[in-house]
């Protein structure tokens, strides 16, 4: 009991910590940015993108799909950089870890902060898409927004894309811990990216590569709730890559020397 | 003997191939303030650092409050406020909110903040951006945090690096009221010899990774040495062979020499090793020394 109380009181410092900072309004408006294109899109373009095919919800969700597979790793790199970034440039690593809480306290109050950003982004984005047709529907009724669509399959999507997402989200975060060095955490994370783009042309083992587990989990929005429980091979590889890395840095956490 | 609030028993430290600790034995009496003295890169931060558990020392090398950090690291820290070299603040809050963010973490009540900002005399800049702070404020505020678990211990390195005369009589105020009305033990490195000769009440010398003295700063002056100053017409030349007989130059300038001496008759030694180089000696005046000419007979480092 003692330990979750002090795991409050390490998350609440670090909440805290991020007020007025450019992490909490990116958090905020990210996930925002998206939408907003898809907003503008549906409401100038909405009749000649649905007379192709599809349903109004099936196609916003294929108009949003797509660039955010591609951007989110970029937003999971700044967010594991900024969380980490604060410490060194503020010169206080060597603060939070002389205050009486045990070391691994420190080190999950940051990691869970850190996640509960990414889902809260997530979560938002997902809020965000169905403000958009809802929106839409309201200046025009007749592309179709106004039919049936199961927003919990939306969100169970959302939520997959979280948890496909920790794996390589584990290494940024390692990485933006271990070094001050900003460069170096973007750099591998770029790296990432690209090679799974490489990779996944035609490697037979593409689906193993840690940047792509969030793209291999996702597909179409369609279909019965029952979709979200197929395909969990690269979730479970998240997961399994998530436990290692986070090992790996509470580990680190409890020896390293804290300059 | 008063309770000792730390004790190092023959604390050794590495990075990699370099010692940087030898055999480091602290004794830290209850109620003192501890100057922990010695010439950069002497280890004076690497021992701060191994006392507050950054550093992980060897089991059985470092107690506080005569526990082991092993099984007591929560109970430690509790009961120690620490400013390590440069402030530890965050610049994009005030100064109220980053004392908020330690209050989170230590759970303490909301109204010890203002107590903290009271003690150190922040009240009115409480509500300023720390990025506005004046390093001398920086300080400040890097102490009040360190007091909000109303710690027994205060271990401050180097509290006067970088600040103005006004901010070094501040915070030496500050510090001495610490421990004369809150009753902290104050363990306080430096290099600045004035600095611990007007706070300390005990101290130690490192240098090299090892204590070079150790007790009560009377203790240091209660040492028969003399310092000798040499008013002469070739400074540079006497310097050289002064050093040839091992003596320690602690300041030098266009007219003259001074040095640590042990008795009068190296008077007559180094007068005649000048005389018989050629050089004209105008005065030989001795005096008790300092504690700059016995910091530097102790750990010999300016001339090397």
């Amino acid at each position: 009991m003692n330990t979750v109380i002090a795991l409050k009181r390490g998350i609440s410092a670090e909440i805290f910590k991020f007020r007025s900072t450019f992490v909490f309004w990116l958090i905020l408006l990210a996930p925002a940015f998206i939408p907003t294109i898809n907003l503008i899109v549906f409401l100038r373009r909405g009749e000649a993108i649905l007379a192709r095919s599809g349903t109004a919800w099936g196609n916003l969700m294929q108009f949003s799909n797509g660039p955010s597979n591609f951007l989110f790793p970029f937003f999971v790199f700044i967010v594991a950089l900024y969380v980490n970034n604060i410490e060194w440039s503020s010169n206080t690593w060597k603060l939070i870890y002389t205050q009486p809480l045990h070391r691994l306290n420190i080190f999950f109050s940051k990691l869970l902060v850190f996640f509960g950003m990414l889902f809260f982004s997530l979560m938002l984005y997902g809020a965000l898409i169905i403000a958009v047709g809802k929106i839409v529907n309201l200046a025009n009724p007749t592309l179709g927004f106004g039919e049936s669509f199961d927003f919990v399959i939306l969100f169970g999507r959302c939520f997959r894309m979280f948890l496909a997402t920790l794996g390589f989200a584990s290494i940024q975060f390692y990485i933006s811990q271990r070094s001050k060095n900003l460069i170096l955490p973007l750099g591998i994370g770029i790296g990432g990216i690209i090679s799974f783009m490489i990779v996944v042309q035609g490697w037979e083992y593409a689906a193993y590569h840690p940047y792509g587990y969030h793209i291999l989990a996702g597909g179409l929005y369609e279909g019965a709730r029952t979709i979200l429980l197929e395909n969990m091979q690269p979730i479970y590889l998240s997961l399994g890559l998530m436990i290692v890395m986070v090992g790996i840095g509470a580990y680190d956490a409890l020896r390293k020397r804290i300059i | 003997m008063s309770n000792l609030i730390i004790e190092t028993h023959n604390l050794d430290f590495s990075f990699k191939e370099f010692k940087a600790l030898s055999q480091v034995n602290l004794q830290v009496p209850e109620g003192s303030i501890f100057g922990f003295l010695g010439p950069n890169g002497a280890g004076k931060t690497t021992t701060i650092r191994i006392l507050l558990d950054l550093f992980h020392a060897k089991p059985g090398e470092i107690k506080l409050f005569g526990k082991s950090y092993e099984e007591n690291r929560k109970e430690i820290l509790q009961k120690v406020g620490a400013l390590i070299e440069n402030p530890s603040i965050y610049k994009h809050l005030t100064g109220r909110q980053n004392l908020e963010v330690i209050r989170r973490m230590v759970d303490v009540p909301k109204a010890r903040v203002e107590e903290v900002l009271k003690i150190v005399r922040l009240v009115d800049n409480a509500d300023k951006k720390a990025k506005n702070y004046s390093l001398g404020m920086c300080q400040r505020l890097g102490l009040a945090a360190a007091l909000l678990t109303d710690p027994d211990l205060l271990i401050l390195d180097e509290p006067t690096n970088g600040l103005d005369p006004s901010g070094i009589i501040e915070m030496r105020e500050l510090i001495i009221r610490l421990n004369k009305e809150h009753g902290k033990t104050i363990f306080l490195s430096s290099h600045i010899l004035t600095e611990i000769e007007k706070l300390a009440t005990d101290v130690a010398i490192i240098d090299h990774g090892q204590i070079m003295y150790q007790g009560k700063l009377e203790g240091l002056h209660s040492s028969e040495l003399l310092e000798l100053k040499i008013e002469l017409n070739q400074v540079d030349a006497a310097a050289n062979i002064l050093k040839g007989l091992n003596y320690t130059i602690s300041e030098q300038n266009g007219r003259s020499i001074s040095l640590p001496i042990e008795t009068k008759v190296e008077v007559a030694k180094i007068n005649k090793a000048l005389v018989d180089a050629d050089i004209e000696v105008y005065g030989l005046k001795t005096s008790a020394e300092t504690l700059e000419s016995i910091f530097l007979n102790i750990t010999k480092k300016l001339d090397q």
